[in-house]
């Protein structure tokens, strides 16, 4: 049946264009915003549940997101061999720095290869562990995601080409991983790491380690913590995340609110004539509010299928240009939909109402 | 013979900054089922303000109007769209199509909202019949730009008449036509009026238009100066 909504919007395809664009804008912001922050803390996650390690010894400030330190004495690797219930000690260096595109940051760890594949039960799937000072090995996930593998070069520190000799599994910490030696090497921090990971003997509960560590005098004024909390400290690190998320939430909804708002007010006064007329046959406020209110809907919920589609798309591009990971739940997939559907209907309903009060004289009479 | 409308010392008074001017003073007026009325006078003599004020869209100041048996100036603003809606048809000079919408799309809107806004309302047999009346069956898929002034005019009147109404309001139908459409536009009027009993008043200019109409009401300043010229059929 002929609609005069569906014409509406196809008479006026620049306008309503224009309108789906503000709702899917909307859409994209929440749904990017928060499939980044969930696929970076997922991704986070995974990768630091593959340690094997209970503990992780180090100085305040060392285990910082986005901060380089090695300002912690490998010695304390002997020390904490010596506490009852620590089966290995293995120091690692992380170290940060911005992406090779200009977005977002990196990491790099500097380890002992045989020492930490041994306790976190990695493996090289290809190559060799990494011996000389300008060797890496990557994970599958780097591999993957660059298209690269063992004879290749990744540039690191300043743009030095660093030739990957293997590649390992299961992902774990950095993805990027050269010799302890090599990171002190390029770093000027002989003797130095950032943190020590310390694995107990099966059965021994890390807790206790915990206590006979913190009641050592020499590792006094350091850091220990159960890798299981990182995580959590992860997330305390990146203060008012949720905040800003709910944030971006709020500003999405009035960004989608206020594109409909100003389309609809503009195709109100292009119409005002027609309005007029839907009065003269005797269509009442609520028939004339709900017309209106179906285009906004109609336009929506267009807006809604444009924001999904360009999330997905923008979201598997960015991925294969800088490696960020995008992970989209349900639930915020569900806030997205309220939003663009919610913005626009809302965002339509002062025009809406306006047509409906107009003096049906000085509409019909409207040039 | 029942009474479609009846007018009683109907004042309208606009406020025009700090000033009333009246536009209607005491005009009273009696409609019988069937009746086909010109109402004719110059410019500003308050012809379109009646005629709004007969349809509902505006308020009188001052004064009743009953159309077939309720009363549109005891009625809020709903209840005058809601009687709007189920007793009166209009058709503009202009003939506001909407330009959306085909020539069916446009009676069909209106038998939309005569049933009330739902999906109600579709009868295609009433529709064909008008169409084909008048003569606009070839012309039913057709949107308004598409279409001459003329066969604007004409889907605006089975526009209007497509629900059976009470009582039709035709301001100046044939102003923007020629004399040919004009001519074929008025006996289509008359067509519907004889056909269908349909109760009209149109406001016209022309005054052979008027002498189509069995009646015709002289206007001049607001007030009806001779209720009874013209034909008497």
């Amino acid at each position: 049946m002929e609609s005069l909504v569906a014409n509406n919007i196809r008479q006026r395809p620049l306008r309503a264009l224009v309108s789906i664009a503000g709702v899917a804008l909307g859409v994209c912001l929440v749904m990017l915003f928060t499939g980044l922050s969930r696929g970076m803390s997922n991704d986070l996650q995974r990768r630091s549940s593959n340690l094997r390690a209970e503990i992780i010894f180090t100085r305040p400030g060392g285990m910082e997101l986005t901060t380089s330190t090695a300002n912690l004495s490998t010695k304390y690797a002997d020390e904490l061999l010596q506490v009852e219930g620590v089966a290995q000690a293995v120091p690692v260096i992380r170290y940060v720095f911005q992406g090779g595109r200009g977005f977002g940051f990196e990491q790099v760890e500097g380890v002992d290869w045989d020492a930490f594949a041994a306790m976190n039960e990695m493996r090289l799937v290809d190559g060799r562990a990494p011996a000389a000072v300008d060797e890496i090995v990557i994970d599958e996930t780097k591999a993957r995601n660059g298209n690269i593998g063992v004879g290749g070069t990744l540039a690191l520190f300043g743009g030095k080409p660093y030739r990957i000799v293997g590649v390992y599994a299961p992902e774990s910490g950095a993805r990027v991983k050269m010799s302890l030696a090599a990171m002190q090497d390029a770093l000027e921090a002989p003797g130095k790491c950032s943190y020590i990971l310390v694995k107990c003997h099966d059965g021994v509960d890390p807790l206790a380690v915990i206590g006979r560590i913190e009641a050592q005098p020499s590792t006094q004024g350091n850091k220990i913590q159960l890798t299981r909390d990182i995580i959590t400290n992860i997330e305390k690190t990146i203060p008012y995340l949720s905040v800003f998320l709910r944030a971006l939430v709020g500003l999405s909804a009035i960004v989608s609110a206020l594109v409909v708002m100003l389309a609809m007010y503009t195709t109100i006064t292009e119409r005002t004539r027609e309005i007029g007329m839907l009065k003269a046959l005797g269509a009442s406020r609520g028939y004339i509010v709900s017309v209106i209110e179906r285009e906004a809907f109609v336009i929506s919920l267009l807006g809604l299928v444009a924001g999904f589609t360009v999330s997905f798309l923008a979201g598997y591009l960015i991925n294969r240009a800088y490696g960020l990971l995008f992970e989209y739940g349900w639930r915020w997939a569900l806030v997205a939909a309220l939003i663009g559907v919610g913005g626009g209907v809302l965002g339509a309903l002062y025009p809406a109402v306006r047509a409906a009060n107009l003096d049906p004289v000085n509409a019909l009479s409207h040039e | 013979m029942k009474t479609i409308l009846q007018a009683e010392n109907v004042e309208k008074v606009y406020r025009v900054g700090s000033v009333d001017v009246a536009a209607l003073r005491g005009v009273s007026l009696d409609l019988e089922e069937g009746e086909f009325l010109a109402i004719m006078g110059p410019s500003g003599c308050g012809k379109s303000t009646l005629l709004h004020l007969l349809g509902g869209l505006l308020t009188p100041s001052g004064g009743r109007i009953v159309i077939d048996g309720e009363d549109l100036t005891a009625a809020s603003d709903a209840k005058r769209t809601d009687i709007r809606r189920r007793k009166i048809g209009f058709v503009f000079q202009r003939f506001n199509l909407f330009p959306t919408l085909t020539a069916e799309g446009n009676l069909r809107l209106a038998e939309r909202i005569h049933a009330g806004g739902g999906n109600g309302g579709d009868n295609a047999d009433r529709r064909r019949e008008v169409l084909r009346l008048l003569k606009l069956e070839d012309k039913m898929h057709h949107k308004p730009l598409e279409l001459s002034g003329g066969e604007q005019q004409r889907v605006a009147l089975a526009r209007a008449i497509v629900n059976r109404p009470a009582i039709i309001l035709a301001d100046e139908p044939t102003g923007n036509l020629d004399s040919e459409n004009s001519a074929i536009v008025l006996n289509m009027f008359q067509e519907m009026n004889y056909r269908f009993n349909q109760t009209i008043i149109m406001i016209t200019h022309n005054p052979e238009a008027a002498a189509m109409c069995r009646r015709i009401v002289q206007m001049r300043d607001g007030q009806i100066v001779a209720p009874n010229t013209g034909l008497q059929v």
